[in-house]
């Protein structure tokens, strides 16, 4: 695996992001034997997707269709990747762009460190892992989760003791504790906007009252509670460890709102609604499972039947509009919703002892301050040719997936492929001579 | 594993990384101490019989989900086990000398 790189080193594409959609643009490009270098601010390449449990609507284990992408990556002859880096600037000039980053340090040797994991079993201090959403734990040095690619470990400086024993127990001599942060320029002729989507904060909406109930939660945290490796190894509220009863999922609440700043449709919240619904009437054959909506955008190939499959398994749909969530005894809520089917009873009340909120996808990094690249009103990169989706304002800049606005993993590949093609068709109109007559 | 002695270098490089951390807070001294003793506290009472974590949060005065926390990093680690369930919760218990091993631990 190429990591060390150093400014004389020039890659034909730097793609900013090793999420899906930052790994199938640099394998197209990498195939076709051009040089790439994926930046990743995380530890670990595979974005949001390593995370997923399974995908709509083939529910095919998620892990299984990006590990082989991460590692293909990995292994890849003309792909180097930078981990736990950030792209602080990008200055284009004459065709040019420089692109500045800063590596943080991880105060691991990489090239000693064989993934053996002897420092973060001997390490005593744990804190919230992010990568379960804060419902598990982590060491403060530790490989960041079990198919995280480097498999190398990290130490976290600020959940670190300094007690030493990291380095006491390596049996490679890889802790470097006075490692630095490093600022390197590359310059390239090309580069893929790749990074991603972030949820909203589900404290947005007080109505909610996330913060007053842990059984409040977000998409991507039921993701990881349904994964085969999450926090608990399956399905229990994060409140008391009780298998849940009773679940409700609650639609657009974090887009199609004006009052949170997100009036657009996030896209992919009606059918992950769906597959989770249907992944947790497997694994808790006896829940209430129930979806409040205001409607369902199953656009997609398959989505519809995937959307009857689920109300055929017994999934309840319930239209209408969560208006509050209301802590109430033995950490269950109650849901005062109003409902547009029931015109004999629209103000209803319903008890869950599980809530996950439908939040909005929103932009994974601001790239207007230190690039040439424009965003459009809703802060996603703009794209400004309907017919070049991939292509922005800034010449040899390009975007693929939820960089440029919210979509679906099937979406997300289509366009990486699709930006790859750019780049290449961009790449060899520039340096092959004008044909002239 | 047997502890090696850190070197010189790494000694320096230690409290050069201390240093630039503003040493260690008496926050963190005391949430450190404070996650050993939890530990230490639900291991001693599930040696003997499998719990939920109510049951835990209840016996060590300590909040559920608080308890829930360090039974997933136990579990993750290799101390702890589920071992069934009571009344809609799982139960779990300490893991034995020989199931450790056996798991690689």
């Amino acid at each position: 695996m190429n990591m060390q790189i150093d400014s004389e080193y020039r890659p034909d594409a730097v793609v900013v992001g090793g999420g899906i959609a930052g790994l199938q643009s640099a394998l197209d490009l990498a195939d076709q034997g051009l040089k790439v270098l994926i930046v990743e601010r995380q530890p670990s390449i595979g974005g949001h997707m390593i995370a997923l449990s399974k995908v709509y609507p083939t529910l095919d284990c998620a892990s299984c269709i990006t590990t082989p992408k991460m590692s293909a990556a990995a292994h890849h002859e003309n792909i180097t990747i930078l981990t736990n880096t950030e792209v602080k600037a990008i200055k284009s000039a004459d065709g040019m762009h420089r692109v500045e980053l800063l590596q943080k340090p991880t105060y691991v040797n990489f090239d000693k460190c064989i993934g053996c994991r002897q420092c973060e079993y001997a390490c005593d201090s744990e804190y919230p892992d992010p990568f379960e959403r804060g419902l598990g734990t982590v060491r403060a040095i530790a490989v960041p989760f079990t198919n995280a690619i480097p498999q190398k470990a990290i130490l976290d400086a600020e959940h670190c003791g300094t007690c030493g024993t990291c380095a006491r127990v390596c049996p490679t001599d890889a802790i470097e504790y006075d490692q630095q942060p490093r600022s390197l320029t590359i310059r390239t002729d090309a580069v893929i906007v790749a990074s991603g989507f972030l949820l909203n904060d589900i404290h947005l909406k007080p109505q909610y009252n996330a913060h007053r109930n842990k059984n409040i939660i977000d998409s991507l945290t039921l993701e990881r509670l349904l994964a085969p490796h999450g926090p608990y190894g399956r399905v229990l509220r994060p409140s008391d460890g009780k298998i849940p009863t009773s679940v409700a999922f609650v639609q657009c609440a974090g887009s199609r709102d004006e009052s949170i700043g997100v009036p657009y449709c996030s896209r992919v919240c009606c059918m992950y609604a769906i597959k989770q619904a249907m992944l947790l009437s497997g694994s808790l054959p006896l829940a209430d499972i129930t979806i409040y909506y205001m409607d369902i955008r199953a656009f997609g190939k398959g989505y519809e039947q995937f959307y009857q499959n689920a109300k055929a398994m017994g999934i309840n749909f319930a239209r209408g509009k969560v208006a509050r969530i209301e802590p109430v005894s033995s950490g269950d809520l109650s849901l005062h919703v109003e409902s547009t089917e029931d015109a004999l009873n629209p103000l209803q009340e319903h008890r869950h002892d599980l809530v996950v909120l439908a939040q909005g996808m929103i932009p994974g990094w601001n790239p207007t301050v230190d690039t040439p690249v424009t965003c459009a009103s809703d802060g996603f990169v703009e794209t400004p040719m309907l017919t070049a989706p991939t292509i922005t304002n800034a010449p040899g800049i390009f975007v693929a997936g939820a960089a440029a606005g919210p979509k679906d993993i099937v979406d997300t590949i289509a366009e990486a492929g699709a930006a790859a093609m750019q780049v290449s068709q961009y790449l060899f109109q520039k340096r092959s001579p004008v044909l002239v007559g | 594993m047997a502890l090696k002695t850190l070197t010189s270098e790494q000694k320096q490089a230690l409290a050069m990384l201390r240093g630039s951390l503003g040493g260690i807070s008496e926050a963190k001294r005391s949430a450190q101490k404070h996650l050993v003793a939890s530990r230490k506290a639900i291991q001693k009472l599930i040696e003997t019989k499998p719990l939920t974590v109510p049951q835990i949060a209840e016996a060590l005065n300590m909040s559920t989900d608080e308890t829930l926390w360090h039974i997933t990093g136990m579990r993750k680690y290799g101390n702890v086990i589920e071992a069934g369930e009571e009344d809609d919760y799982p139960l779990y218990a300490v893991v034995v000398l020989e199931e450790k091993s056996a798991a690689g631990h």
